[in-house]
């Protein structure tokens, strides 16, 4: 079979798991967001409690690999009576992970933010909560885009691992098809095109959004 | 301390440690409504820190500190006394996110809750103020230090404020662009703005100041009228201050 004739025979299967692949992806990078909203600002802004808890969590987290969390959340479970379809907890795995890896760029994007900003902010009557909202955040957040961007690339990339649990995202829909057109070297490289050319999508989009929303100077500034 | 409906801030035996370093170790004054005092001293002897105990961004451990009728140190509101208090820092502390407008109306919106546009009206009226109308768009990176702090004025005097702290705001800027943030502050001292200003330009105190503190070692040393102050002090310190600093800065009195 020619390349030509895999991607001809196999292009819809292959689609489908896209569709799937993007959707874990969307659903794990947004939640991961509020997730990682809450570690950092807990880690940063919270009382020691807080503060100790959230660090604990996010080491917890980064230090474990991401199968045995997957493994624990699918697998693990059950047992205690929460049964979860293979996409429902590949979501929750990769949203809590992707989470302590984003608490981690805001919070060192939060604290680069020189603290006379907040001082200013206070110093006005704002309320310290004013302060990061309306000070801090729309900073940091324009500094987090680039580390955030390759965070979502490792994100797309990592929920191929998702295929271990049945999830029907895009590897293990090209698994499918080449066990059963046994051309596994152009299917994978088929699968591989997909997710260079979903890669260099977003990419392209992040670094518009990050072009569009700009501040001249900032990026220089102390 | 004379207790008189004049009196915009009044603060009776103030201490301040940080850790084991006790940096005020009791300081008492007043300033009243239109009055510009100008309080000097050496690096290290705690004149950021009485700024900063005034606005309760680092609460005094001791001692009471009175705005008008209100006694910020036992305020339960202090963001709302803040308001009435405005603050010039040394570094400018622009918000970089914001223009000079955006930056000088925040306050207002998110503070005052006045709308919008109302808001951006009166940041308009505050940059011109400060001659800087046609600035407005610009971000802080585009501004030159001597501009950046006139916006840092501007966003301070947009609260319509009680008071307003300014912690050596010409110290970090070029010498050319000294002038023009000095300018501004004496218009603001002319027009009956009530200000406590930490500076060693002397040429500012002796036209502007009706009086001069120096501070050492957390304590007020000797307080009086520019003129009395700079020609003679009736502490010795005082003295050998005021001469190391124009052996700093050149014969004072050019500006
Ligand atoms: N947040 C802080 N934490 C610990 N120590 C501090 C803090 N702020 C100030 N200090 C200490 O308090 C003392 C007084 O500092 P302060 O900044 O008030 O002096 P200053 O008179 O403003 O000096 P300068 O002319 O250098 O600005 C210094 O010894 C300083 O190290
Ligand atoms: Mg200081």
């Amino acid at each position: 079979m020619t390349f030509w004739d895999v991607i001809q025979q196999s292009w819809s299967p292959m689609l489908d798991g896209l569709q799937v692949t993007i959707q874990l992806t969307l659903l794990s990078i947004v939640f991961g967001l509020a997730l990682g909203l809450i570690l950092a600002l807990g880690k940063v802004y919270g009382w020691k409690p807080v503060r100790w808890l959230c660090t604990a969590f996010i080491e917890i987290i980064r230090g474990t690999p991401m199968l045995v969390q997957i493994f624990i959340i699918y697998f693990g479970l059950p047992p205690y009576g929460i049964r979860l379809s293979p996409l429902e907890a590949a979501v929750i795995a990769f949203s809590v992970n992707s989470g302590a890896y984003q608490a981690e760029y805001l919070r060192g994007a939060i604290q680069s933010i020189p603290s006379g900003q907040m001082q200013a902010a206070l110093s006005m009557g704002m309320s310290r909560w004013q302060g990061v909202i309306s000070i801090i955040m729309p900073q940091a957040l324009r500094r987090v885009i680039p580390p955030w961007t390759n965070e979502f690339i490792y994100l797309l990339k990592y929920t191929s691992l998702a295929y271990i649990i049945g999830t029907p995202e895009l590897m293990a829909q090209a698994r499918f098809v080449a066990s059963r057109n046994y051309e596994y070297f152009q299917t994978y490289l088929f699968a591989a095109l997909i997710y260079l050319a979903i890669v260099l999508v977003f990419s392209e989009l992040f670094s518009w959004v990050e072009r569009k929303v700009r501040i001249p100077g900032f990026e220089f500034h102390k | 301390m004379t207790k008189d409906r004049d009196t915009v801030l009044r603060m009776e035996d103030v201490h301040k440690s940080f850790g084991d370093n006790h940096v005020l170790r009791g300081v008492s004054m007043g300033i009243r409504r239109g009055e510009t005092k100008i309080l000097i001293g050496p690096s290290g002897t705690g004149k950021s820190t009485l700024l900063t105990c005034i606005n309760m961004l680092t609460p005094p451990e001791s001692g009471k500190i009175w705005l008008l009728e209100d006694e910020i140190t036992a305020s339960k509101k202090v963001n709302l006394l803040r308001q009435k208090i405005g603050f010039v820092f040394q570094d400018f502390s622009l918000f970089n996110h914001l223009t000079a407008l955006g930056n000088v109306s925040i306050g207002l919106t998110k503070v005052k809750g006045m709308e919008r546009k109302k808001a951006r009206e009166k940041a308009m009226q505050e940059l011109k103020q400060v001659g800087l109308e046609d600035k407005a768009s610009s971000y802080p990176a585009q501004l030159s230090g001597g501009q950046k702090q006139r916006v840092a004025i501007a966003r301070a005097l947009a609260m319509d404020p009680q008071l307003i702290l300014f912690d050596e705001p010409t110290s970090a800027l070029d010498p050319e662009l000294i002038g023009e943030v000095l300018q501004v502050m004496k218009k603001l001292a002319n027009q009956g703005m009530t200000m406590l200003v930490v500076s060693h330009e002397m040429g500012f105190a002796r036209s502007v100041a009706d009086e001069v503190i120096f501070m050492e070692g957390g304590v007020i040393v000797e307080q009086g009228p520019p003129a009395q102050l700079f020609s003679k002090p009736r502490v010795e310190r005082t003295g050998e201050f005021l001469s190391r600093l124009s052996g700093l800065f050149g014969e004072e009195g050019e500006k």
